[in-house]
């Protein structure tokens, strides 16, 4: 009994420490992208007004509106305070747009499509790869293997293209882009578009926001999956060979129920391989995004780049870094409670 | 037996009238049931930064704010000429210097509010106060607005100026609805302006849906919905088209793709003139190209025709000036002077400035690859070309991105750059002035500087005559001509795509797209 009380306190300490750990990866991450944004040449209003005239006196107004005139570190610091208020500033591009409400407007549509393309490149890894595993050396498992790496090295964009060449241009099966038909209204409760659709009982918007975000992520999904067939292949066929595999066979267990308990020892380093395939799979969507003109917070990061937006920017990657500490942190936390190897 | 078959034959029959009867009363009740909406679907990989007139200072926002809100004059899409549009008549007082609007009685806003000289004196006067980045179209110009009445507003310019009118047909002179704040920005704001349209809603970025005005005191618009979507590239924009997702696909689509659809008998292309210009900036206070001979050399080299067939497969034209061709005063200033690929008075020009085929002229191009298109590089490329088929010089090419392009830009950090321009208000002036007056044309980074130009253009700035001041332009361009610091290279041309369904359409002088004369058939 007593035990368990101070594993339970001993658990909190680790997670509470392991949660504290995210704020120096946040703090690095916003100074390196800090003085990056202000290394590389170009600023925020040039680079809006183009080759628009406009008198010096309206530029000079316009800095010192958007605080650019001030020294670099007060900048700095001034910008981490608003964060630390949960405030993320306003546009520098377009003015008075306060990029919380950006953000928030789209963080939904890139946690919708990550989801989405996450769910098809586990399917799909794991799929290829137990075919690969029980056939090992024959046809298949070449032809998986080779599926594997060709997936692993696809471009998004180009494999994007040719999706919408496919099944939009040609086929007209699937929209070209975009998670909505202009002339389907949704009422947005969570921004995640189909699970709106449900919420709201709306089949017609259901379907249609499906329908969208099939081939981005099927881009996504494709792209990530090469890794995980690599890696169910080899871990499923050390663990079919294993003696208590071997056991189960020469007891006559049949063949279905056998491979159940295999996937199942093979799949722990595979849950570790998820954890870790976020930021991969975020940086996947910042592409998945642009080629499919889906208005999440890759192709918001994206544009925003392109105009030196920083405080835009600087929203973006926090929250970037944000959810990939959160979820290593969770990872951490079921690793913590599930692998007995594992001391807190 | 036959007894089966013939019961097999029975349920067949009344199978078949019962789904023809199906048939005939479902396309009744879908074609004799209500009237179908007349939904205008537009693609466009521009965006919308500020929805607000005080501070949108791009094309594609002007667009949709013209659509959305009337300003006091505007051109009139089939003569090109300035009409009143809240303004019935106005009067010119003191030479120019002052200018009195008498408006319509019947303008309202969406909301049905009316719209009077109080809300026109307003919405000059928060534009002045935001200081935002179009403000100084009326900075520069007004020293004074007042509404003499509920209907009459007063103009007090700083100096004469000639060419009002076509100022106050740009959006910053746009009357808003009385709930924009006074001293604020509204970049999302919907609430607009008392033109053909009003904000149905708008997801940015994603749609902008637009609903006819019901108090609009012009003519209905042909539609009963336009929306917009955006699109991140030319490509998403062509396979959106080409998908049957929209029915319009505006700007811009790449030049090879215009060239596929205007073969494909699905769509209709439609072409018209633009005022948008290409051309070179040259540095002129550093060498080599401070030296005259050099530019003009450069100007003699250039191929437009090769750069306009090759580069942009036809949809552009050949320009010779800074001021576009159709555009009054324009004068093919360059092609007087040099010719077109005039090798020959090229190389004589570089040997004068001392280079020769063993000592080159080194040149230092820069482009910048996304902004202008896909097409930028090889027209960075067909330019080094040319040039080096003088056997004098050698051409290095550069690029950065966009951003940084500018900075350089505005630094004057580069030999040679390739840029573009659109005009703020249709008049030789906006195509001028911007570029040559070295008290305005800081920002282009040439260091241009001639009295006798600052002199002509002030000058043609305030006489009234259009004639006179034609004159003064010629001879400016004639001047450019002369001292090259730029070189004018091509004249866009505009193309909307659209499916064979949409039925008419049209385009303004500036170059907007009138949504409320988008047609499209049952």
């Amino acid at each position: 009994m007593r035990e368990g009380v101070a594993r339970v306190g001993r658990l909190l300490r680790y997670i509470v420490i392991r949660g504290l750990l995210i704020i120096p990866t946040i703090l690095i991450l916003y100074t390196l992208i800090f003085i990056l944004l202000r290394v590389i040449p170009g600023n925020p209003i040039l680079s809006a007004l183009g080759t628009h005239y406009v008198p010096p006196e309206i530029l000079q107004e316009k800095m010192h509106r958007l605080g650019l005139d001030k020294p670099l570190y007060v900048q700095y610091f001034d910008y981490l305070w608003n964060i630390l208020h949960g405030n993320f500033g306003e546009s520098m591009v377009i003015e008075g747009r306060s990029i919380s409400k950006d953000l928030a407007y789209r963080i939904p549509a890139t946690i919708e499509l990550t989801i989405a393309g996450f769910t098809v490149s586990v399917l799909l890894g794991l799929i290829t790869g137990t075919l690969a595993a029980l056939r090992r050396g024959s046809k298949i498992d070449y032809s998986m293997r080779v599926y594997g790496i060709v997936a692993y090295t696809l471009f998004i964009p180009w494999l994007g293209s040719l999706f919408i060449l496919l099944f939009s241009v040609y086929l007209g099966w699937l929209p070209a882009g975009g998670r909505l038909d202009p002339s389907i209204t949704l009422k947005r409760i969570t921004g995640i578009y189909t699970l709106d659709a449900i919420l709201t009982g709306n089949p017609a918007a259901f379907f249609n926001a499906l329908k969208h975000l099939i081939l981005p992520a099927l881009t996504l999904g494709i792209v990530l999956s090469g890794a995980y067939t690599r890696l169910v292949r080899s871990n499923l066929s050390d663990i079919l060979q294993a003696d208590f595999i071997r056991a189960y066979r020469s007891r006559g267990l049949p063949e279905t129920k056998v491979l159940k308990y295999a996937l199942r020892n093979a799949m722990i380093p595979i849950v570790t391989y998820m954890g870790l395939q976020l930021a991969i799979l975020l940086g996947g969507a910042v592409l998945t995004e642009t080629t499919f003109s889906w208005p999440g917070l890759g192709s918001y990061l994206f544009e925003k780049i392109q105009y030196r937006d920083y405080s835009a920017i600087q929203g973006t990657i926090m929250v970037f870094a944000f959810m990939v500490g959160l979820v290593s942190l969770i990872v951490d936390i079921i690793y913590a409670l599930i692998d007995p190897r594992i001391r807190y | 037996m036959s007894y089966k078959r013939r019961a097999i034959s029975r349920s067949v029959l009344i199978a078949s009238v019962v789904i023809i009867v199906l048939i005939i009363v479902g396309a009744f009740y879908t074609l004799g049931g209500q009237e179908k909406e007349k939904v205008v679907v537009i693609g466009v990989t521009d965006k919308i930064t500020d929805l607000d007139p005080a501070n949108a200072y791009d094309f594609f926002t002007w667009e949709v704010l013209s659509n959305v809100m009337a300003g006091l004059v505007k051109y009139d899409p089939d003569t090109g000429k300035i009409v009143g549009d809240l303004a019935t008549s106005w009067d010119v007082q003191e030479n120019g210097k002052v200018w009195i609007f008498h408006l319509r009685q019947d303008a309202k806003f969406a909301d049905g509010t009316p719209c009077t000289a109080h809300d026109v004196v307003r919405s000059i006067e928060r534009v002045m106060k935001i200081q935002g980045d179009p403000s100084w179209l009326v900075t520069e110009f007004v020293e004074k607005v007042e509404a003499l009445d509920d209907y009459t507003v007063k103009f007090t310019l700083k100096t004469p100026a000639s060419y009002f009118l076509a100022v106050v047909a740009t959006p910053p002179y746009y009357p808003v609805h009385p709930n924009y704040p006074d001293d604020q920005i509204a970049s999302d704001a919907t609430w607009g302006g008392c033109g053909p349209y009003k904000i149905e809603e708008w997801v940015r970025d994603e749609k902008l849906v637009l609903v006819p005005n019901p108090y609009y005191y012009g003519e209905k618009p042909k539609n009963d919905k336009v929306v917009i979507t955006f699109y991140s590239s030319a490509n998403a924009l062509k396979n959106a088209l080409l998908s049957g997702e929209i029915d319009v696909a505006w700007r811009t689509l790449n030049p090879e793709d215009i060239q596929d659809l205007q073969n494909n008998p699905d769509f209709k292309v439609l072409e018209v003139p633009g005022l948008y210009i290409r051309y070179v900036v040259i540095k002129t206070d550093a060498p080599p190209t401070d030296n005259v001979l050099v530019r003009q050399a450069l100007a003699a080299a250039v191929n437009r025709t090769e750069i306009a067939e090759t580069v942009f497969k036809g949809t552009v034209e050949p320009l010779y000036s800074m001021v576009p061709a159709g555009l009054w005063s324009h004068i093919d200033a360059f092609k007087t002077k040099y010719g077109d690929a005039n090798l020959d008075l090229a190389r004589q020009l570089l040997q004068q400035a001392g280079y020769s085929e063993t000592n080159k002229l080194h040149i230092e191009l820069w482009y910048t690859p996304t902004h202008y298109g896909d097409t930028e590089a090889q027209l960075a490329a067909v330019l080094k070309s040319q040039w080096e088929k003088t056997g004098m010089i050698t051409v290095d090419v550069k690029s950065s991105e966009w951003s940084q392009y500018v900075d350089q830009l505005r630094n004057g950090q580069m030999m040679v750059s390739l840029l573009g321009w659109y005009p703020d208000y249709l008049d030789p002036d906006n195509y001028l002035t911007p570029f040559l007056s070295s008290t305005a044309n800081s920002w282009t980074g040439t260091g241009y500087s001639n009295p006798t130009v600052d002199q002509l253009l002030k000058e043609a700035q305030t006489l009234t005559d259009q004639t006179q001041r034609a004159q003064l332009y010629e001879q400016v361009q004639n001047i450019l001509a002369e001292d090259v610091p730029y070189i004018p290279l091509i004249q866009g041309k505009l193309y909307v795509v659209t499916s064979k369904d949409v039925t008419s359409i049209k385009i303004s002088p500036l170059m907007f797209l009138l949504y409320d004369s988008i047609e499209v058939g049952g």
